[in-house]
């Protein structure tokens, strides 16, 4: 009850800044809670940054923005040492990347350079800058944005890279309703983002992580799990399936997704639920498939048994 | 273009494979240029390939068509044959090959390709060709496997594992086809090889026509003997009887030249036990068939001729196969009729007058036919006659003249024909008998291999109370001729084979190679024996021995059968992998649920949890909503919420098996509650 509580509660305070979102945020936040990175994928203008913005202040997370430019080098996110006259030394002055939440404006604007030079911070919770190893702050997150790849000027992501995103959210057009909404807001002069209240804290935080930590997950869940898993590997539509990574991204977030609705363990609707976003930037299908990512998960979704032989 | 439609550079490596392993069996029979063409399709299109050419235009093409069709006609100089007519569709697969750009452009040319592949049986079917022909499917069956493997950008040599598996796969299929299927007789006739170049037997014969006589190493026909094989020399092959002479050239009485009455040969008395034997023989596009002295077919469709020889009603177009039984000491036509006498005795009125007296003075002197016939020999054996190969060309008008009394170089047509004519000048009824005398054996197998250098002539003369009796005058020259074959006969002149240097004959003092090429033979002899001569009267005796009575139904049924025991095992192992993992009971059970359901015509989807169809099928059965509800929370407590124990199992087994759905009481549920 508790949990289902907090996470309604901060859906909703998202929601007031960004309308017509619901289902997104409560993946995004699922993602947050699962310890997981977060990349947001979308033309310009369709709130990315709102969200990223409103996610922070929701967890009262301390954060900091690098717009990513195609001159920025690696140093200007790690940070720099620099020799310090008075006491005759070099002191470290660290980057914007020392932070609980970095939002990563556009990644796929800057060079694959200073793109591994984030990855990197991100899959190990630490930077290495001349020789010294520095421990980032906990927790630490990334929200990164960027364009769709066949927009101009931009260095799309490698697979491998994608794969350290533990989701991708795609945020679409909003509901003609939730638009008409927010006409109506910025006519009444009420548009100014004000910043959502805090929902959930630290300790808040970590009780939900320990009570994601209890999901259980069914034998007949993993099977279905390892059915989805192999359909990507044989299935001809796939031209590269799902990493041993992408399927423990899949447990994870489909136990965080039971926890937030106050189920003790995993049902197959969970699994769906967070198949999407989990599994769609991670699958590359083969040159025979017609569609893309979304329609081959979609296709996943609806040939794999979810009950077995 | 669509992915989907695109050749992939692996199918387009295989399709360049299998185009140049499918003409290249023809190459003999093509002119020169059909090759470049193959050559510079191929250039153009891996050209394409790479980006630097562009596909031909459409007049290009139109002009390519035309010049291939003309050049046909310029090199054969016609259309129809069969020689011509692969060549076009040879030239065709080339010119489709450039035009390659789309996967059913693919399929119309690998389907063409497979009957280009069947195109080289109809010049041989020999085992060596047939071996070829298997590995031509493959590499075409890989070609169209690598069609169906998209995104395959490197030339990848598994594919042809997969495509071998496949034909592996369908050889039991193949076997059943082959001894089941039903053979129709051809459904249209391809018209004839319009080039016969074999050196086999000719209709006629003309001595002294050519200086010297070039044999073939082919085979012309194997023989097995059911007990033991005759003496060497006593194996005279009858194949054409020789009656009439004009201008000097000998040739059979046709069909019309025979009254009617004389077109039944008299019966012949036959006693004792006669030598049986199976003939094979290769292709002739010819008519006659071979046999020793009284030979009477003991296959159905072999027809006997006025003068005792078997003959096929239809020209021999590939490998034929016959049973034959032989009297070899029986006599034959004892009595002659006024015609045949008047036919056999007969000479151009004028020509060769020196012989003509000769003839007549010599049997004037011998006072018997019997004695002429001896003394004629004893003149070929005693006198200056020489036996050769390359005896010199005769001319003019009394060739006979000419080599009976001035060059007495010949070989065995020249010795028959001036016996023969002899014979006739005194009055003695004689013909001239063409055939094959001797043959190889093959040690392996016990088979009689006869060449077309056993090609031979001989007499028939006809003699009062022996009937026709076989004279061979060449056996008065050259003994060993007859003896020892033609080879040893020949030791000395080097004249044996001298037009066949490669031929594997020439090469008999080898001992290994001698023994691969009898061993070959032996198994040319099962293979024409077993599959090609495998026809529809042998696959009646076949099953008709394992089934008794043949009618349709039996023949269908068999088929049917048939296919039946090949394709069930693999549907059933089909089925036991499928449920090699036995699923939980928990599953099953739902599983019936669900079956149940789909008995309402509510079909759950394989990608819908069990509380979507709960929700859904509540939805359209708000009648069972309870029930459905109870199931579906007991399956998703037990499956998924770790709660997992055999009471459960038992109470949601129950569940199910109570449920018994009823659409009608569904419905009218359903309408009470409106």
């Amino acid at each position: 009850m508790q949990v289902q509580g907090l996470v309604d509660g901060a859906v909703k305070e998202v929601g007031n800044i960004l309308l017509g979102k619901e289902p997104q945020i409560r993946l995004a936040l699922c993602c947050l809670f699962a310890r997981g990175h977060l990349l947001l994928e979308d033309l310009p203008g369709m709130g990315k940054t709102t969200l990223s913005h409103a996610l922070a202040s929701v967890l009262g997370l301390s954060w900091k923005r690098v717009q990513f430019t195609s001159d920025l080098l690696p140093a200007d996110i790690l940070g720099v040492s620099v020799f310090d006259s008075n006491d005759a030394s070099f002191t470290f002055h660290p980057g914007p990347i020392f932070t609980q939440l970095l939002l990563a404006d556009e990644i796929n604007r800057t060079t694959p350079r200073t793109q591994s030079a984030l990855l990197e911070a991100m899959a190990e919770g630490q930077v290495t800058v001349e020789g010294e190893t520095r421990p980032l702050p906990q927790p630490f997150f990334v929200i990164a944005t960027q364009n769709p790849v066949h927009q101009s000027g931009t260095y799309p992501l490698p697979e491998s890279q994608l794969d350290r995103f533990l989701m991708r959210l795609e945020l679409g057009y909003p509901h003609p309703q939730a638009e008409r909404q927010m006409f109506e807001r910025r006519h009444s002069g009420a548009m100014e983002i004000s910043n959502p209240r805090q929902c959930i804290d630290m300790e808040q935080l970590e009780m939900i992580r320990i009570a994601v930590s209890k999901v259980h997950a069914s034998e007949n869940l993993l099977d279905y799990l390892q059915r989805l898993v192999a359909h990507t590997r044989q299935s001809p539509e796939f031209e590269v399936g799902l990493s041993p990574r992408g399927a423990l991204a899949l447990l994870d977030c489909a136990k965080t997704w039971a926890a937030m609705h106050n189920r003790g363990h995993v049902v197959p609707e969970d699994l769906q639920a967070v198949l999407p976003a989990v599994a769609a930037h991670r699958l590359v299908p083969s040159g025979d498939y017609a569609g893309d990512g979304d329609a081959l998960v979609d296709l996943l979704r609806r040939e794999v048994d979810v009950i077995g032989r | 273009m669509n992915v989907q439609q695109q050749v992939p550079r692996n199918a387009l490596m295989w399709i360049i494979i299998s185009l140049f392993a499918l003409v290249a069996p023809h190459v003999s029979r093509l002119p020169v240029w059909v090759l470049a063409v193959y050559v510079v399709a191929v250039v153009w299109r891996l050209q394409v390939h790479r980006g630097r050419w562009s596909f031909p235009g459409r007049w290009v093409k139109v002009a390519m068509t035309v010049s291939g069709f003309i050049g046909i006609y310029a090199s054969y100089g016609t259309l129809v044959g069969l020689e011509p007519t692969v060549a076009l569709l040879l030239t065709a697969f080339a010119l489709k090959f450039i035009e390659l750009s789309q996967r059913k452009d693919a399929y119309v040319l690998l389907f063409l390709g497979y009957f280009i592949c069947i195109t080289e049986f109809l010049f041989s079917q020999d085992l060596l060709i047939t071996l070829y022909s298997v590995l031509n499917v493959l590499l075409v069956t890989t070609a169209l496997v690598a069609l169906h493997q998209p995104g395959q950008n490197q030339f990848n040599r598994g594919t042809i594992r997969l495509a071998g598996v496949m034909l592996l796969q369908a050889v039991p299929l193949m076997l059943v086809l082959f001894f089941v299927f039903p053979r129709f007789g051809p459904l249209w006739t391809v018209p004839l090889k319009s080039h016969t170049a074999k050196t086999g037997m000719s209709d006629f014969m003309k001595p002294g026509d050519v200086a010297s006589l070039s044999q073939s190493a082919d085979v012309a026909f194997r023989v097995k003997f059911d007990g033991e094989i005759p003496e060497k020399s006593s194996l005279y092959w009858r194949g054409l009887v020789f009656s009439r002479l004009e201008q000097d050239v000998w040739s059979g009485l046709g069909y019309y030249d025979v009254p009617l009455s004389e077109q039944r040969p008299e019966p012949v008395a036959t006693s004792g036990r006669p030598l049986r034997y199976t003939v094979i023989m290769e292709s002739t596009q010819q008519n006659w068939l071979y046999g020793l002295h009284y030979a009477e077919a003991r296959s159905a469709g072999v027809l006997q001729s006025s003068d005792y020889r078997m003959v096929s009603p239809a020209p021999l177009e590939t490998e034929y196969m016959y049973r034959v039984q032989s009297w070899t000491d029986v006599p034959v036509e004892l009595e002659l009729s006024d015609w045949r006498r008047r036919t056999e005795t007969k000479l151009p009125p004028q020509g060769n007058p020196r012989t003509r007296k000769l003839a007549r003075d010599m049997r004037a002197q011998a006072g018997s036919d019997e004695l002429f016939v001896q003394q004629v020999l004893d003149k070929f054996n005693l006198e200056e006659y020489v036996y050769t190969l390359r005896p010199g060309a005769l001319s003019g008008s009394n060739r006979i003249d000419q080599f009976l009394l001035e060059t007495r170089r010949g070989f065995c047509e020249h010795y028959a024909s001036a016996f023969v004519f002899m014979m006739r000048a005194a009055g003695v009824p004689a013909r001239v008998v063409a055939g094959y005398q001797g043959g190889e054996v093959n040690p392996l197998n016990r088979t009689v291999i006869v060449h077309q250098f056993d090609a031979h002539a001989w007499a028939e003369v006809w003699l009062e109370n022996q009937g026709w009796v076989r004279v061979d005058p060449t056996s008065a020259v050259s003994p060993l001729r007859i003896q020892m074959g033609l080879e040893e006969a020949m030791a000395s002149e080097g004249s044996f084979l001298a037009a066949a240097p490669l031929s594997p004959l020439r090469y008999r003092g080898i001992p290994l190679l001698n023994q691969l090429r009898l061993r070959y033979d032996a198994l040319t002899y099962r293979w024409q024996s077993w599959v090609v001569g495998f026809d529809s009267e042998q696959q009646f005796d076949l099953l008709h021995s394992m089934f008794g009575e043949i009618s349709t139904r039996i023949f269908a049924t068999l088929l049917l059968g048939s296919w039946a025991l090949v394709l069930v095992p693999v549907a059933i192992s089909l089925f036991m992998k499928r449920d090699t993992h036995p699923g939980s009971p928990l599953d099953k059970y739902y599983r019936m649920f669900c079956e149940r359901m789909a008995g309402l015509g509510l079909v759950r989807v394989p990608g819908e949890t069990p509380g979507q169809f709960a929700q859904r099928t509540m939805a359209e059965l708000p009648a069972f909503g309870e029930q459905l509800q109870h199931i579906t929370g007991l399956y998703n407590t037990l499956a998924y919420a770790g709660e997992m124990d055999k009471a459960g199992l038992a109470q949601f087994a129950r569940a199910v098996k109570r449920f018994k759905p009823n659409r009608r009481r569904a419905l009218v549920e359903e309408d009470n509650t409106i």
